[in-house]
């Protein structure tokens, strides 16, 4: 939830996660609502620390990206140097979980098919489609005109029926 | 190794190992330091997870010297006690007045009353 105020100071992380850490870190420990508030403000203050430092260590390296080994050197040179292997760690637990979702997609799109024979397959599915759309059209396009003819002959000896006193033999054979 | 793309964006990794703040509020924090451009998405984890570790940090060390222990409690000013006395929090001083009673203020104030002085 972006600071509506746009002061970019006011940016904090949210109250809510704080909490649920520290409720983690101290379980049924009673902590008071200013010392949360202050908690709060303190990471607000140490993520600029690291990220000053690790600004600073950038710009000397003449890069223009703030990179994990700048971050991690700022780290170091802060007094957090404990705290190195395990942001590593982490690091590297996404990682391996990007890889291996990767992975898995692919291994799913490549069920050893070539693209030729996919592709293939793929038209042929698509004239057999295109194949019974005919046929039913056709179908329905029989069934129709049989329908019409019906009418005619019905209409026809209706007619006919009418024309009874007039000396006319012939039959309306319907044509086609 | 293209850290861009290794690594999930945002709430993801919020998700999954271990990080349970959110990186797009740190990252927003990051950029209002002053001359911050890019980070790259790897070094924003890192930090993320190093806030975290700060935190929990701060907090069981806070509660461990402090004078709340025996109650189970961790009040204001043990935070503001260990921020004091750890040589790498040093850096928290200046958000972490000590609080002092009203009463205590107005008697030094007696004592030393402050000069005219343009603030």
């Amino acid at each position: 939830m972006a600071s509506s105020s746009g002061n970019d100071d006011d940016l904090t992380i949210p109250r809510a996660a704080i909490n649920k850490m520290i409720k983690e870190t101290l379980p049924n420990v009673r902590v008071a609502n200013d010392a949360r508030e202050l908690v709060v403000n303190c990471c607000t203050e140490f993520i600029h620390l690291i990220s000053s430092e690790a600004n600073e260590i950038c710009n000397k390296s003449e890069k223009k990206t703030i990179s994990p080994e700048h971050v991690i050197n700022a780290l170091e040179s802060l007094g957090f140097a404990s705290y190195i292997t395990e942001v590593k760690d982490v690091l590297q637990e996404c990682k391996t979980v990007a890889l291996k979702r990767r992975k898995a997609s692919s291994r799913l799109e490549n069920l050893g098919i070539p693209e030729e024979e996919l592709l293939r397959q793929q038209q042929e599915l698509f004239a057999k489609a295109r194949q019974q759309q005919a046929e039913l059209a056709q179908q329905e396009w029989l069934q129709m005109q049989q329908a019409a003819q019906q009418a005619q002959l019905a209409a026809a000896s209706a007619s006919a029926g009418q024309q009874a006193g007039s000396s006319q033999d012939e039959d309306d054979e319907d044509d086609m | 190794m293209s850290g861009n793309s290794e690594v999930d964006n945002g709430n993801h990794a919020s998700n999954n190992k271990g990080i349970s703040l959110p990186m797009t509020r740190v990252k927003l924090i990051m950029k209002s330091s002053p001359d911050v451009s890019s980070i790259n998405q790897e070094a924003l984890l890192l930090t993320t997870k190093a806030t975290e570790l700060f935190v929990q940090y701060l907090a069981v060390s806070s509660f461990v010297n402090g004078s709340g222990k025996t109650k189970n409690t961790l009040s204001y000013s043990d935070l503001a006690h260990t921020a004091e006395q750890t040589e790498t929090f040093q850096f928290l001083t200046d958000i972490l007045p000590k609080k002092i009673l009203v009463r205590d203020y107005l008697k030094s104030l007696e004592e030393n009353p402050p000069e005219e002085t343009d603030n």
